[in-house]
């Protein structure tokens, strides 16, 4: 019988082919989304983990887990938990603070979204103050030189960026990033000034002024997105967030080690995504199934009659369509697997994202296509086991 | 002589619309053990639905059905198809070989659907189709096979698991005088050779005085039975 379904696969190429085309779109869906939403996640959560600051300070009701803030935390809270506030000609009302004991450094940054190269996805852009950031983040330059606050009249706009980023991405003259090259980021052309290590939240960062300057201007001056604190020692990072919580209410204050968990929670809504590309998947796959044996069926309806005739059993017939099935969507899980790595490297190579082809997608892919196979396969082969002999034999 | 097949008063009626059009009306008729019938009579007569009845693809509407001692019409669809997997061989006016199968291919198939594994009994294969002058096509589909080597290698489906009986539903219908020559030849040594019980449909007289024995029908009755000389 095997002869029969792999003769019956052959006959037909243009049919298997779009078949194992079927299967192997589900199966790219499932493990290309996947690998996407779990690559893409895991950086962004491994640089932001990737800092030696114990705590983050955001202005209260912002969504953490959505990866960027607008530029909405006055910048001089940085000022206040480092040095204390007193009441000033401007600001004649404000409560007296002294500094949050036990703060080494506070460092604001701001973040900015735009749409990835090439088109696919997006990618942050960090504004920084670069003096207070190294001093928080371990950050250093392995190439060139630390951007300029911007403060002073500059002839470009500059940027940093990490040594990941100039290895798969190129510059406006589509040659791979260097310093000296020219990127784009908030719509403006950025001179690379320098690459620097380790990779460290954000891959492109920019002058925070440029950043307040190029989106909001006098409308959010002196803002950030949020504080990062580094502390004097780690173990005084919990005393340090209540000091911060008793003195300045309004604020929300995190621990680091905490961001991993918030991005999960962030990922509830990916999961359902997730699960929306699956159910997709499933259906598209199993229908092409269905809709190829089914006209295989009607093509071979003579040949089901002569298996009748030589006595062929309802199993036996229902068997030998599911194992053509079977074999049809084994081919496709196997294109699918091909076209997946194929794509991991190329969206890697074209875009800023990261796919991680793990193997328990990879394992979902297959078994989706395989069981995608057989279900679509059952009704066309009971259709078959039942069909009448007599009639089945002298079909034209 | 022992009876392998029996029909007693064996009815059939289609329906069609709301019209009974009977196709057999009480049909007695026994083959022998290593028995050659032919049968014969015009269009319309119920040869085909008696064949299709006796090799258990159809349920007739009455009587009685014995083959090998066991009664088809007591039997389930399941129950039929595992008699006629069992006890029965068909060979049809047009062949119905699998086209993308080699001549071999389609042995084994009819091999594997009785339950013996892939190349079980080589040696009976090759045996079958050096007798019906087959070996050099043994590797050849249909398509390159002419239409009197395909009906050979059908006929030698047909028996390569030594059926009870053989059902042949026209057999040289759609072959030209010489290969149907062969093809009856072929039937004849089966028949004496491995004392073949053949049931054979045809409404060729010269390939009916082959068989031992003639059976005319009409109008769905047995009206004549004779036996060659």
């Amino acid at each position: 019988m095997n002869s029969l379904v792999v003769a019956n696969v052959k006959q037909r190429p243009l049919r298997t082919a779009l078949s194992m085309a079927g299967v192997a779109l589900g199966v790219i869906l499932v493990v290309l989304v996947a690998g996407l939403v779990r690559g893409v996640s895991r950086d962004t959560t491994q640089r932001q983990m990737n800092v030696d600051s114990e705590l983050r300070v955001y202005i209260d009701n912002v969504n953490i887990a959505s990866g960027a803030n607008p530029l909405q935390m006055p910048r001089r809270y940085a000022d206040a938990i480092k040095n204390g506030v007193q009441p000033t000609p401007e600001y004649p009302d404000i409560t007296p603070r002294p500094p949050v004991a036990g703060v080494k450094e506070v460092t604001p940054v701001g973040l900015w979204v735009q749409n990835s190269v090439g088109g696919i996805g997006f990618e942050t852009v960090e504004g920084i103050d670069w003096e207070s950031l190294t001093k928080t983040t371990g950050l250093h330059i392995i190439e060139g030189r630390p951007i300029n606050d911007s403060r002073q009249p500059e002839p470009e706009f500059e940027v940093i960026v990490d040594r990941y980023y100039t290895e798969v991405n190129k510059g406006l003259d589509g040659k791979p990033v260097r310093i000296g090259s020219t990127i784009t980021a908030l719509n403006r052309e950025f001179t690379v000034v320098g690459i620097y290590e380790p990779s460290v939240m954000s891959r492109i960062k920019i002058p925070l002024y440029t950043m307040q300057e190029l989106t909001g201007g006098a409308d959010i001056a002196d803002n950030c997105s949020f504080l990062m604190v580094k502390c004097e020692r780690p173990e005084l990072a919990d005393e340090v967030r209540e000091t911060i919580k008793k003195y300045y209410p309004g604020l929300k204050v995190i621990r680091t080690d905490e961001i991993p968990a918030l991005y999960s929670q962030g990922l509830v809504g990916l999961d359902i995504f997730l699960n929306v590309v699956i159910a997709v998947s499933v259906i598209i796959s199993t229908m092409i199934i269905l809709l190829a044996m089914y006209t295989t069926i009607i093509e071979r309806t003579r040949e089901i009659g002569i298996l009748k005739g030589l006595g062929a059993s309802k199993p036996f017939i229902v068997w030998a369509i599911e194992k053509e099935a079977t074999l049809i969507s084994a081919l496709g899980v196997a294109v699918g697997f091909l076209i997946s790595v194929a794509g991991k490297y190329f969206i890697e190579a074209s875009t800023r994202l990261r796919i991680d082809l793990e193997w328990r997608w990879l394992l979902l892919g297959a078994g989706m296509g395989l069981v995608c196979g057989l279900a679509g396969a059952l009704y066309p082969a009971i259709r078959a086991a039942n069909l009448d002999p007599v009639e089945a034999i002298s079909y034209e | 002589m022992e009876s392998v097949l029996e029909t007693i008063k064996l009815e059939m009626v289609y329906r069609v619309g709301k019209v009974d059009v009977p196709a057999l009306r009480g049909v007695d008729l026994q083959a022998g053990a290593g028995e050659y019938v032919a049968i014969m009579g015009p269009s319309g007569c119920g040869k085909s639905t008696f064949l299709h009845i006796v090799g258990g693809m159809l349920q007739p509407t009455a009587g009685q059905v014995m083959i090998d001692g066991e009664d088809l019409t007591r039997m389930t669809d399941s129950q039929r198809t595992d008699l006629r997997r069992r006890k029965i061989g068909f060979v049809f006016q047009r062949f119905n070989l699998f086209p993308t199968l080699s001549a071999e291919g389609n042995l084994k198939l009819a091999e594997r659907i009785h339950h013996k594994s892939n190349g079980s009994d080589s040696k009976r294969r090759r045996d079958l189709l050096r007798l019906l002058k087959l070996e050099d096509k043994i590797h050849h589909k249909p398509l390159e096979m002419s239409g009197g080597e395909q009906q050979r290698v059908a006929l030698a489906r047909a028996v390569i698991n030594r059926p009870a009986i053989l059902l042949a539903d026209e057999p040289t219908g759609n072959l030209d005088s010489e290969n149907s020559q062969i093809v009856l030849d072929m039937l004849r040594d089966l028949n004496k050779e491995f004392g073949q019980t053949i049931v054979m449909i045809t409404h060729n007289p010269e390939a009916a005085l082959r068989a031992d024995r003639i059976i005319e029908m009409r109008d769905g009755h047995v009206v004549g039975s004779r036996r060659n000389q």
